[in-house]
This record gives C-alpha cells, sequence and structure tokens, in this order.
C-alpha cells in the first residue's frame, strides 16, 4: 500500500530537489539568454548553454511532479550543520591566509577551526595536534615537495 | 570553544610577525610570476632564469605560476603587488596581444610596468603537409583562386598563432578557414591526420615533424630569414611585404621600482643572459636569446599593440 | 622490437639509470597518494633537476613520476572515499564500499594488481604496437571525437546507482559546470563571473570537491566513528579463487579500453576509467551489485588507468605530440635536453626510446613489489581515529589545490563543490556523473562545432568517414539494444501483475 503525505511542509521537502536543479536550470538560462545561438550547422557559444539549460529545467519538473505525486520517499537526510560551518571557515581562513601569511599560519589556523567540528575535542589536545600538522605540512609541502610557497608573512 | 580560538590567534601572529627590510636588496627569496601553465615555454624560461638569478643574487628566486586568460590573470596579480624588486613577470608576446584583444583589463599593459629586459625572440614558421605546396606562393595562389578551401589550425581563439593567420589573410588578400584546437600540439595532430591543411606556431611545435620530412616549412613570419633556419624564406620577401610577427619572453616588474632596485636587478639579468648555458637553453627552446633596455621593450610592446589592434579590428575578431 | 626492447632493458638495468626509475615511481607513489598535488605539480617542480642530467635520465623520472602517480590515486579512493587522483574517482565507487565492508586490504590488492596487469598491458602494446595505434589515433578527426564521446555519455550514464532521471541531471549539470570559461570554438565567455573562470573550472577543484571535502563534511561532526573491522592477515588481502576468477574478465577489458583512450590524444586516464566501468556494469549479469563494493567495478578502472598513463607515451614518443599538459613538461625536458622529439626519435636515439620503455617495465614491476607490502601500512591508517585524520586531510585538499595554479580562487571553488557534494548526497544526487559530464560534455561540443566548422556544415560526414560511421553503428545499436531490455522488462513486470489481478 502506498502512503500519501499531503502535509504543507512535505511538499516543499519532497519538491526541494528538483526545486534547486530548476532554480539552477532557469539561472543558466537567464544568464545565457543574451549568447549568440546560431543554428545546428554553425553553432554559436549559447547554443549548448541553452540546450543544456532547457533540459536541466525539464528535468526538474519531471523530478518534481513525480516526488510531490509519488510514494513517499526518504527524505533528505539531515544537514550537519556544525561540520558544514566548520570544515568551511577552515578553508575559508587558509584560503585568505596563505596568500598573505603564508603556508604555516593558514595551515595551523585552518587546523585548529576544523578540529573545532568535533564536539569533543579538547583545546590542549586541539592545539597539540595542530602544531603537529603544521609541522609534518611544512616538511612535507616545503622542504621535501619545495612547492613555491612562502611559510611565513610576505613582508610587503 | 571560544579559548582555543583565543589562544591560537596570538600564536600565530607571533610566529608570523614579519622580518624587518634591511637596506640591501635582496634580503629574502624574490618571484618570477608567469601565467601560464607548467612545461610550457613561459614556465620553462622562468625556470632557467630563476636558477642562475638565485646564484647571482644570493637569494632564492622561484617560479609561480598563476594561469589563467592568455596570461591575463598574472598579469593583473603581479601588477597589483609591491614594486619592491620581490616580484617580477615573465612576459610574453601575448601581453600585447592581451591588450589589443580584451575590453577591460584589471591592469594597464604598459603603464603598471616596470619593463627590465627582453630574453628571447622567436618567430613563427608555417607548416603544410609535405608536398602538398611547392612553396608559400603556391599555398597563397592556391588559396586566392578557391576562396574558403584553405583550413587553418591554430593554438586557440586570440592566440598570437591565430592573429598571425589572420594578419597573413588580411596582407595577402586570401580567405582562409580558421579552425581553433587546444594548443599548438592538437593542431600539429590535425594537420598531420589531414584535418586542416596548414598550421602557423612555433620552431618547438614544428621541428619534430620538419626534420622527420613530414611537414614541409613554407616560410617564416619574421622580417628576415631566421638564423636557424637559413633555407626557409619570409613572409615578407615572398607574399606580403613587410610582414613581421616576432613573439618573445620578457621580465617586468610592478611599476614604480626604485632605481637601485632596478639597476640591480637589470645588471642581474644581463649577466645571467650572457652566459653560454643560458644562451644555449633558450635557443634550445627554438628562441635567439637577445636581452635589452627596459625602454626598449616598452617600445617593442607599444608596437605590436598597434599591430594587432589593427589586425582584430579589421578581422572583426571578437573582444572580450 | 623484441630485440630493441632487450636493450632498452640493458640500458635501464645499470645502477645509475636504474635510481632514476626508482626515485621517479616513489615519487610518483606519493605524489598520487595526496590529494589535490598531481603529477603536473611534481613534474614541473623536478624540472630544474632535468638540467643537470642526461636526457634517458629525465625521461625515466619523469614518466616514472607520471604512470606511479596511477597507483597511489587509488589508495586514499579506497580507504577514505577521497580521490588522490581525477583519475581515481572511478575508483572510489566500488574500492570504498569494499574497504567498509571490513575488506580494505582486499581492496588494496586488487586494485594493485589490477594496476600492475593494466600497466604491463599498456607497455605491451607500446612496444609491439606503437606505430599501429599511432596511426589509429591519427585517424581521429573531429568527427571522430565527437561520436565517440556519444558513445561514452550514453554508455556511462550507467555509472551512477540511483535513478536514472537523477543521473543523467547530474551529467547536465557537469556538463553546465564544463561550459564556463571561454568557448573554445569563438572565444567568447560563457558564465564567466570573474576572470579566474576565464580558462574554465579547474577539474581537480571539482574532483577533490565533490568527492573529498563533502565526505568529510559529512563524516567529521558524526559522535561515533567506529572503525571498520580491518583484516590485515594475508589471507584475507588475497581474493578466494572465485573472486579471483571473475576479476580476469574486467582487467583484460579494462586494459584495453584504457590502452585504447591512452593512445589518444585528448583523452586520458580519467575517461579511460570512467569507460571501463561503464563498459563492465553494462556487460555484467549482476549490474546492481557494482557501487556496493562489487570487485570488478575497482578491478576494471584500475586497470583502465594505469593502462592509459602508459600508451599516453605513444603520441609523445612516435610523434613527439604531448596527449596532454604532462606529457607536454616532459617534451620540454627532452627539449631542453637538446633532444627534438618527433618520428625519428625512434631512428635517432634509440637508447633512450627503448630505454624509457623498457624502464615502464621495470617501474611497473617496482611499483607493484612495493605496494603489496604497503598494504599493511595503509590499512594500519584505517585505525586512526576520524576525528584526527580529517583536519590533515582537509589541509592536504587546500595546499594541493592552491599549489595547481597558486590560486585562492580555486580553493574557494573547491570549498563550494564540497558544500554543493554535500547537498547534493543528502538528495539522493550521484556526484560521479557530474564528472562525467564536466570532462566528455565540452569534448562533445568542441568536437561536434569543429566538424561543422571544416565541413561546412556537412552531417553526412559523420557517415561518410569509416571510423566516424562504425562508432554511430555502435552508438544506435547501443540504444536499440537499451529500448529492447527496457521493454523486455516492461513485459516481465506486466505478467505477475496480470496474475495478480485475477
Amino acid at each position: 500500500m502506498q502512503i500519501r503525505d499531503h502535509s504543507q511542509s512535505n511538499i516543499f521537502h519532497r519538491a526541494a530537489s528538483g526545486g534547486v536543479l530548476l532554480v539552477i536550470g532557469l539561472g543558466m538560462l537567464v544568464i545565457g539568454w543574451n549568447y549568440p545561438t546560431g543554428q545546428l550547422t554553425q553553432m554559436g557559444p549559447g547554443y549548448v548553454p541553452r540546450a543544456i539549460a532547457v533540459m536541466i529545467c525539464a528535468i526538474a519538473l519531471v523530478m518534481i511532479i513525480t516526488d510531490i505525486t509519488g510514494a513517499t520517499i526518504a527524505k533528505p537526510s539531515k544537514i550537519q550543520w556544525r561540520s558544514l560551518i566548520f570544515v568551511s571557515a577552515s578553508m575559508l581562513i587558509f584560503a585568505f591566509l596563505v596568500d598573505v601569511a603564508g603556508l604555516v599560519p593558514s595551515v595551523f589556523l585552518a587546523v585548529i577551526v576544523s578540529m573545532l567540528a568535533d564536539r569533543e575535542a579538547k583545546p590542549l589536545s586541539i592545539l597539540i595536534y595542530a602544531t603537529l600538522a603544521t609541522s609534518a605540512g611544512w616538511l612535507l609541502f616545503l622542504v621535501v615537495l619545495e612547492l613555491p610557497i612562502p611559510a611565513f608573512w610576505r613582508w610587503s | 570553544m571560544l579559548r582555543t580560538l583565543l589562544t591560537a590567534v596570538p600564536i600565530t601572529l607571533a610566529l608570523a610577525l614579519p622580518t624587518f627590510a634591511q637596506d640591501s636588496f635582496p634580503d629574502r627569496s624574490l618571484r618570477i610570476v608567469h601565467g601560464f601553465g607548467p612545461g610550457g615555454n613561459a614556465d620553462t624560461v622562468s625556470r632557467i632564469m630563476a636558477e642562475q638569478m638565485t646564484q647571482g643574487l644570493g637569494e632564492p628566486v622561484v617560479v609561480e605560476s598563476r594561469p589563467g586568460a592568455g596570461g591575463t590573470v598574472a598579469s593583473g596579480y603581479v601588477s597589483g603587488e609591491d614594486p619592491d624588486g620581490y616580484t617580477m613577470q615573465l612576459l610574453v608576446g601575448g601581453h600585447a596581444v592581451a591588450a589589443a584583444l580584451y575590453n577591460s583589463l584589471p591592469f594597464e599593459p604598459v603603464d603598471d610596468y616596470t619593463f627590465l629586459s627582453t630574453l628571447g625572440q622567436f618567430p613563427f614558421f608555417i607548416a603544410a603537409r609535405s608536398g602538398e605546396y611547392a612553396s608559400i606562393d603556391a599555398l597563397i595562389e592556391a588559396a586566392l583562386a578557391e576562396p574558403g578551401s584553405i583550413v587553418i589550425g591554430h593554438s586557440g581563439v586570440g592566440s598570437t598563432q591565430h592573429l598571425t593567420g589572420e594578419l597573413l589573410a588580411l596582407e595577402t588578400g586570401a580567405d582562409f578557414i580558421h579552425v581553433p584546437y587546444q594548443g599548438g600540439a592538437a593542431a600539429s595532430t590535425a594537420l598531420m591526420g589531414g584535418e586542416v591543411d596548414l598550421i602557423i606556431d612555433t620552431g618547438t611545435v614544428i621541428r619534430g615533424q620538419a626534420e622527420a620530412g613530414v611537414y614541409d616549412i613554407l616560410a617564416v613570419t619574421s622580417a628576415d630569414r631566421w638564423p636557424d633556419a637559413p633555407d626557409v624564406p619570409t613572409v615578407s620577401e615572398t607574399v606580403a611585404d613587410g610582414f613581421d610577427v616576432i613573439s618573445w619572453t620578457a621580465l617586468g616588474a610592478p611599476a614604480g621600482l626604485p632605481e637601485n632596485v632596478e639597476a640591480t636587478l637589470s645588471a642581474e639579468i644581463a649577466r645571467v643572459m650572457a652566459m653560454d648555458e643560458v644562451q644555449t637553453q633558450i635557443a634550445a627552446l627554438g628562441a635567439r636569446p637577445q636581452g635589452s633596455t627596459g625602454a626598449e621593450l616598452k617600445a617593442l610592446i607599444e608596437r605590436q599593440i598597434a599591430v594587432w589592434t589593427e589586425v582584430i579590428d579589421t578581422a572583426e575578431i571578437e573582444r572580450r | 622490437m623484441i630485440e630493441q626492447f632487450l636493450m632498452g632493458l640493458s640500458v635501464v638495468l645499470q645502477p645509475e639509470i636504474l635510481i632514476y626509475a626508482f626515485a621517479g615511481v616513489i615519487i610518483g607513489q606519493l605524489i598520487g597518494v595526496l590529494p589535490g598535488i598531481g603529477a603536473i605539480t611534481a613534474i614541473s617542480l623536478l624540472l630544474p633537476v632535468t638540467f643537470y642530467l642526461d636526457a634517458t635520465s629525465s625521461m625515466i623520472m619523469l614518466a616514472g613520476i607520471y604512470y606511479g602517480s596511477q597507483y597511489g590515486g587509488s589508495i586514499a579512493s579506497i580507504l577514505l572515499n577521497l580521490p588522490g587522483t581525477p583519475s581515481s574517482v572511478v575508483t572510489c565507487l566500488d574500492g570504498y564500499p569494499v574497504a567498509q565492508n571490513g575488506r580494505a586490504g582486499l581492496a588494496l590488492f586488487v586494485a594493485a594488481f589490477s594496476s600492475f596487469v593494466g600497466g604491463m598491458i599498456g607497455v605491451s602494446i607500446l612496444v609491439l604496437a606503437a606505430i599501429p595505434m599511432t596511426h589509429i589515433a591519427l585517424r581521429f578527426g573531429a568527427p571522430e571525437y565527437a561520436m565517440l564521446v556519444v558513445l561514452g555519455l550514453l554508455a556511462a550514464s550507467l555509472v551512477g546507482t540511483g535513478s536514472q532521471l537523477r543521473s543523467f541531471a547530474m551529467v547536465l549539470v557537469g556538463i553546465a559546470l564544463g561550459i564556463v570559461g571561454a568557448d573554445a570554438t569563438t572565444g567568447f565567455y560563457r558564465y564567466v563571473a570573474m576572470p579566474e573562470f576565464a580558462d574554465g573550472i579547474s577539474l581537480v577543484s571539482l574532483a577533490m570537491g565533490l568527492f573529498g571535502v563533502s565526505e568529510i563534511i559529512n563524516n567529521a561532526a558524526k559522535r561515533d566513528r567506529t572503525a571498520p573491522k580491518i583484516k590485515v592477515n594475508m589471507r584475507d588481502i588475497i581474493p578466494t579463487r572465485a573472486e579471483a576468477r571473475s576479476l580476469g574478465g574486467p582487467i583484460l577489458r579494462g586494459s584495453s579500453i584504457g590502452s585504447f583512450f591512452g593512445a589518444l590524444p585528448g583523452t586520458g586516464a580519467a575517461i579511460a576509467s570512467f569507460m571501463a566501468y561503464a563498459t563492465e556494469k553494462r556487460f555484467s549479469r549482476t549490474p546492481e551489485k557494482f557501487g556496493k563494493g562489487h570487485l570488478p567495478g575497482l578491478a576494471a578502472p584500475e586497470s583502465a588507468n594505469n593502462a592509459a598513463s602508459q600508451t599516453g607515451f605513444i603520441p609523445t614518443l612516435t610523434l613527439g605530440i604531448p596527449g596532454d599538459a604532462v606529457m607536454a613538461l616532459i617534451i620540454g625536458a627532452l627539449i631542453l635536453n637538446g633532444i627534438i622529439p618527433g618520428p625519428r626519435l625512434m631512428v635517432d636515439q634509440p637508447m633512450l626510446f627503448w630505454g624509457v620503455i623498457a624502464s615502464f617495465f621495470v617501474g611497473n614491476i617496482i611499483l607493484l613489489l612495493i605496494n603489496i607490502p604497503l598494504i599493511r601500512l595503509w590499512v594500519l591508517l584505517l585505525r586512526i581515529p576520524y576525528q584526527k585524520l580529517y583536519p590533515v586531510i582537509i589541509v592536504m585538499i587546500c595546499v594541493g589545490v592552491y599549489s595547481h595554479r597558486t590560486s585562492v580562487t580555486d580553493v574557494v571553488l573547491t570549498l563550494a563543490f564540497g558544500i554543493l557534494g554535500y547537498l547534493m548526497k543528502s538528495h539522493r544526487f550521484e556526484p560521479a556523473p557530474v564528472l562525467l559530464g564536466f570532462v566528455l560534455g565540452p569534448l562533445l561540443e568542441d568536437n561536434f562545432r569543429r566538424t561543422m566548422l571544416i565541413y561546412r556544415g556537412d552531417f553526412m560526414v559523420f557517415l561518410e568517414r569509416p571510423i566516424s560511421a562504425v562508432l554511430f553503428g555502435c552508438t544506435a545499436t547501443l540504444i536499440l539494444f537499451s529500448i529492447y531490455s527496457t521493454i523486455k522488462k516492461h513485459r516481465h513486470r506486466e505478467t505477475p501483475h496480470a496474475v495478480k489481478q485475477r
């Protein structure tokens, strides 16, 4: 037997997957609207983007319809916000620091921030581990591999 | 958590305290930035120079590759860096091309730079499959007889090779079909496979096939015959008088370099360029090693920007 | 050819030369293990070293890095669901589940062995059939590439395990991402929001983000991450007789597919691994097992990417034409040593030519001998709690991606793809088809438009040229076959239904 759940919040949840896809497709279409398309035998740069965008929108609509009217589907799994935020912060810190402050500070801070995603991590162990990881990183990337990244602040 | 962060930040800052610069230049590592991928001409020449300049300057010179948008990403980055002499850029002929090709650039191609010296100059060669055309004259004749029948493969829209082909078409009145490929190697493969009739590219791309007899080199794009290939006629002496296309590699730095820094760097570059070893290496890459003053380089670039602007305007190539 | 190969072997087996072969493959393996740092970075960093070496030693070392990295790439894929190189992405699909089921050692063994066989078959083709392969490769013009990609896209739409609709949507998203950048045919900027996008989105950013970072986000905050039971005895590493028998076909097919794509300029190990996987799944009697830890799904792509990395040298050695950016570097090293790569290389420099080929033979053996004992070490790595592991991985990805183009934008982009991949996973969208679309989409568009440009809009060219016509035929057959089997499936479903209704 099929269970149909028509509760309000559920429809949005169900349509979410297709909905996001539709947004992407429409976005492509709108941004690429003015690209010259040409014809099939003399394709302009806009031909394929428009074709792909249209196909994405079409599939998105099909998905929305099948998801809403179909049997109960598995709900999208819960988003782990803590993980997401700290991993993102960690990588962004690295990105913003590396050109300015060099490899060592960037790696150090990135490791610390990423470890904060783990609820149970203790401050002291984080600092010790970060120091170890940064030293190992320095050894591997700058000494062994000799990547052209400065270790510390570039004096400018 | 807050405690952890608060402890970490001062430690990081303490470790990263900048050292105070002394009066002598240089006192820490320098870098040569270029806008192309690893292993290309720009990268190899950068590494050749970096190797030697490390010895001469007493500080490490590292090579940094920042590819993108025909070298303009690197140019945008370097022109924004401090003119302290620690950041240089390996410029190539494409710099002048970019100035003509791009509608808006994040930098000024001439004014944002202190030009140091050219390193090498090289022409392009025009090659076809062996035996197909007796000479460049025969080729142009065939092109004029049947417009749109001859296909030129080039290494990418807006590349110097592409524009050279367009310039050839303009000067001779021939109507070629220009087909873009992802790089000179792909265009050369297409020539070998019969997909295109002609390629215009550097000696490094063409030489292997030419020596094996697979390609005929019909002409060279420089104004005078190229010393390495004295039997190859120039385009100028055969089908398009005054034709002169030369690409080059050079070193530059952000504008506003202090005089003593500029003098030190220029002297070092001149010293390296005089070395036999370096000359052999640059020659191996197909270029003629040739230093210059900053002013000469600037004049060369300005001249080339004018030429390419005209080609792009006349051939109605789309600007970016 | 065999005598020349033996002569090459005598060149390689000298101690001074052997050292460079050894060094090359070790560095390559290390590079492959580290996610984000690729062969191209390593080779460009070692280029100055080649200034001081002779041509043969330089080539042997740099080449070792190239095919060595294909061995290392699978290790992180299997143990951590994190591809070490873009060509190891497919290895994650079945390699990781095998490790999750507690048989990480077996997965690593199968991967190493498949890689070895693939590499050896690649070398054999190099020795025996380099020139014929070159001729075949030269017959592939724009129409042939276009048809090949169509066939590939069709075959590989099976790569995902979820619903077909969702997989196809992901392929389209991948193609969309591949469109970003300057259009190859006209130079027109498409979806270029900032100059860093002008050359397109980097494959490394996409692969590391979609597969690596998303996996980390998925696992970082999990409270109890019980390490899978690890079996480290020799007995458990070696496959059972039945398992071993099932691997013969996939390895041979994978190696053939890999050898083909390797020799074709413009395609390489990544595409080869996708195609090999898709072919196995398509022709398997049990396609539903793929993606859940099915050994053939691990063996096929592993043998394919290694075979491809060997035959990738064919255009370089026989024509002097680099098949990809890494080969261009290697050719650069040759040029700096005064050697002009081209059709005459085999004749003018037989010691170099055959020495390098023989070094591939030796190098693969070295890699196999190193990798088997190392399996225990890698498996022990799994004992490290994930909490301590993932920060290091994040850093490795950051540094690796950054060092690629010295670009901060790339790192941020990798993060963006990581978040995207994570959200995709929670909505049951598979990431693998995205990569496939990303790589194949632009290839199809560029070659189709190039065909239209050269042959002046004449569609018939696809059928007039022999190879293209054959590929077209295969594509048509595949489509008809799929329609036929779908109809058959519907018929089967209808019959029991009808019985029920009575």
